[in-house]
């Protein structure tokens, strides 16, 4: 069992349903592609490793939220605690992309007092043909918001790895410069146990030694 | 880290948690108990973790335990020692929860690494053999048994003085303590937070380790987070050595401690809209609908755990408890939770048998159990097991409140206690199945190495019953704002 982390981030999975969120999440924690599942209820839980710099390694703890409508009151809870997210359309399905900008205004005004950093993610890339979505207007979408643009697909594994990895430097960026602390009774950001303390004693503790109360 | 903690904790990082202990204990100091808990919580826990490496404090207990008579002896004599045991238990418990309500979750902490060092090691073997002698020659004990513990428990009835209450419980199950360690374990847990709740009232309100500074969640997220700085020391400083089995890292594997946080989270937004509802009635609304949220609180304070079937029952493959599952989730959409719940049971059911198997045939095949599988073999599978079914469990209920939670269906209490009796049971049959696998296992094996994984078995199994209890009673609010919508949808039609 791998233990040795240096900081744990939380991510949430957010957009309509159908888009392959929890596809997605298997594809990167599992490593494979399920045909058929059931739809989402609620919240489902994965975590997984990822070594973002040599024997420097985040353990990602994934939130992997319902999309269908019906479940959005209780989803809404569980914006909170999380550092960062992957907010997915699907490039085939044009409806799903016009709501990135909902689920935006869902996720900022839930997730106060803290931040939130989203990759836009474009779902379901292997489906050239059924392309509705150009990769142009998607980066522009992204740009606006400030977000970054990945487009992915769980059944061929294209760049599933890449979209995780990318949002997990971002953020590990934001807690090097101090940009995004941890703080006591928050989950985004905990930081992990490091053996021999050589290399980021300083950084694990600065933050977790404020007191929020 | 919890805000309790942040609060509390004033030196060095590194031991918050002694830190937090002395500070706790210190308004009652009286106890003579008292300074040994704090001194004690760490040594405690390494000596869990480790057996093999003996602190100061285990050396001491493991003398206790060559004082302690024969096993040949008479039963008489084993209750009696046990007792005694017992009663220092029930003491810490009180000493350490009473200082305040915001320290309890941890005060039970230690309380249970505690009782692993004070009351645990002498017994265990004596325990888990018993109830297989129990079983066999049930009858004619129990008469000898039940004078014997009238006894014990008298004595510790003096020694204890004002916990008058929980001894009289004591004496009322004496039997239920000898042949079932954790039935004991987990009936004196649950009757001491009562005693905890008479003795202050701001706490019976919030029964059981839920109050607003230390969430379950935290507690076993803390424990498993020691356990991990545990784990990456022990990988740098000596990669030779076996990894022990940890309980909490495992059951944050299953994904136990996430969905006991968003069951948390669907917890506490239900309590305050509940609250935010009752702010907005007044009069005779008010009278019928406290009424109302009385009766749904009433059916969550009246679960009991029964024991006594538990010994009756034998389900060999858990298609029993497959079946009790299915029954008490009828109507409640969370078939494919419950099945990952029924494969795990199923799992650790075929694990055992695989274990014991050999078992069966004649003394020669003695001989192959010790070869095939060694006792940490077996530890490990258990607690793994315990882990994974506990976390299986606060799935379900995470799951069951999302669906009422959207669903608004009616759901009666009633099916969801049933349904913690069900998970109460099974983690209780599965604890005691895999102590007995454990002796017949260590049969050729020391003392003080079986006895601490035997003690450890049953204090996980404890302490699974607690957390999944404990996940129960956060459906309480999730029940109640349900009511509450479902009765102004009724009205406005």
């Amino acid at each position: 069992m791998e233990t040795i982390w240096l900081y744990q981030f939380r991510l949430i999975v957010i957009g309509d349903s159908t888009v392959g969120k929890s596809c997605l999440i298997r594809r990167f924690t599992e490593g494979r592609f399920a045909q058929v599942s059931d739809p989402t209820v609620g919240v489902d839980f994965f975590s997984r490793l990822v070594e973002i710099e040599p024997g420097k390694r985040i353990k990602l703890q994934i939130w992997d939220t319902a999309g269908q409508e019906r479940f959005r009151s209780i989803t809404r809870a569980y914006y909170r605690n999380s550092v960062g997210g992957l907010l997915l359309f699907d490039i085939t399905n044009r409806r799903s992309f016009q709501n990135v900008h909902n689920w935006l205004e869902e996720a900022q005004s839930h997730v106060q007092p803290h931040s939130i950093v989203f990759l836009l993610v474009g779902h379901k890339c292997d489906l050239e043909a059924q392309r509705q979505v150009t990769q142009q207007e998607a980066e522009k979408l992204a740009a606006a918001y400030g977000m970054r643009y990945v487009e992915t697909s769980a059944r061929d594994a294209i760049n599933v790895e890449k979209a995780f990895v990318e949002l997990t430097r971002t953020i590990f960026d934001l807690v090097r410069s101090g940009d995004i602390k941890i703080q006591d009774g928050w989950e985004g950001v905990k930081s992990g146990f490091v053996p021999n303390t050589v290399h980021s004693s300083e950084e694990v503790t600065k933050g977790s030694r404020q007191c929020f109360c | 880290m919890s805000d309790s903690e942040a609060t509390a904790a004033e030196g060095p990082e590194v031991a918050p948690n002694s830190q937090d202990a002395s500070s706790a204990s210190t308004p009652d100091g009286s106890t003579p108990t008292t300074p040994d808990i704090a001194t004690d919580v760490a040594p405690t826990r390494k000596a869990r973790r480790r057996p093999d490496t003996k602190t100061s404090a285990e050396a001491e207990q493991t003398s206790k335990v060559e004082q302690q008579p024969p096993k040949t002896s008479s039963e008489s004599t084993v209750s009696q020692g046990g007792w005694g045991y017992w009663g220092s238990w029930g003491k810490t418990i009180l000493s350490t929860a009473t200082a305040t309500v915001a320290t309890v979750g941890q005060g039970l902490t230690q309380v249970i690494e505690k009782a692993e060092t004070s009351l645990g090691i002498p017994s265990p073997t004596e325990l888990s053999t018993q109830v297989e002698d129990e079983q066999q020659q049930q009858g004619d004990a129990s008469s000898d048994t039940d004078a014997a513990v009238g006894d014990g428990s008298s004595a510790v009835g003096s020694a204890m003085g004002m916990l008058s209450s929980l001894t009289s419980v004591v004496q009322n199950t004496g039997k239920t303590v000898i042949t079932g360690g954790l039935d004991a374990l987990e009936f004196i847990g649950k009757k001491t937070m009562d005693v905890i709740a008479e003795g202050d009232p701001g706490f019976k309100k919030t029964k059981g380790l839920m109050n607003r500074n230390a969430t379950l969640s935290q507690v076993l997220r803390e424990a498993k987070e020691r356990e991990e700085q545990q784990t990456a020391e022990e990988e740098s400083s000596d990669s030779e050595k076996k990894v022990v089995a940890h309980y909490g890292m495992l059951f944050d594997e299953f994904q136990g401690l996430s969905h006991l946080e968003a069951l948390e989270i669907l917890s506490r937004e239900s309590e305050s809209k509940v609250k935010s509802v009752l702010t907005t009635l007044s009069g005779d609304k008010l009278v019928e609908l406290r009424e109302e949220l009385d009766h749904i609180k009433d059916s969550f304070s009246l679960m009991e755990f029964d024991d006594e079937d538990v010994d009756e029952k034998k389900d060999e493959d858990g298609t029993e408890f497959e079946r009790e599952i299915s029954e008490a989730l009828e109507g409640l959409s969370v078939s494919s939770t419950a099945d990952k719940l029924s494969k795990t049971c199923k799992s650790a059911c075929r694990q055992i048998t695989d274990m014991t198997h050999p078992e069966n045939e004649e003394e020669e095949s003695e001989e192959d159990v010790k070869k095939t599988v060694s006792v940490e073999d077996v530890h490990a599978a258990a607690i793994r097991s315990l882990a994974e079914l506990t976390a299986r469990s606060i799935e379900l209920f995470h799951k069951v409140a999302e669906m009422i939670l959207f669903s608004n269906s009616s759901t009666e209490a009633g099916v969801l206690s049933q349904l913690t009796v069900v998970l109460c049971k099974e983690i209780s049959l599965l604890s005691k199945k895999f102590t007995s696998c454990l002796t017949a296992a260590g049969s050729n094996e020391k003392g003080d190495v079986l006895n601490p994984l035997i003690t450890g078995v049953f204090l996980e199994a404890s302490n699974s019953a607690s957390y999944i209890q404990d996940a129960f009673q956060l459906l309480m609010p999730i029940l109640e704002i349900s009511h509450i919508q479902r009765s102004a949808e009724s009205t406005e039609q």
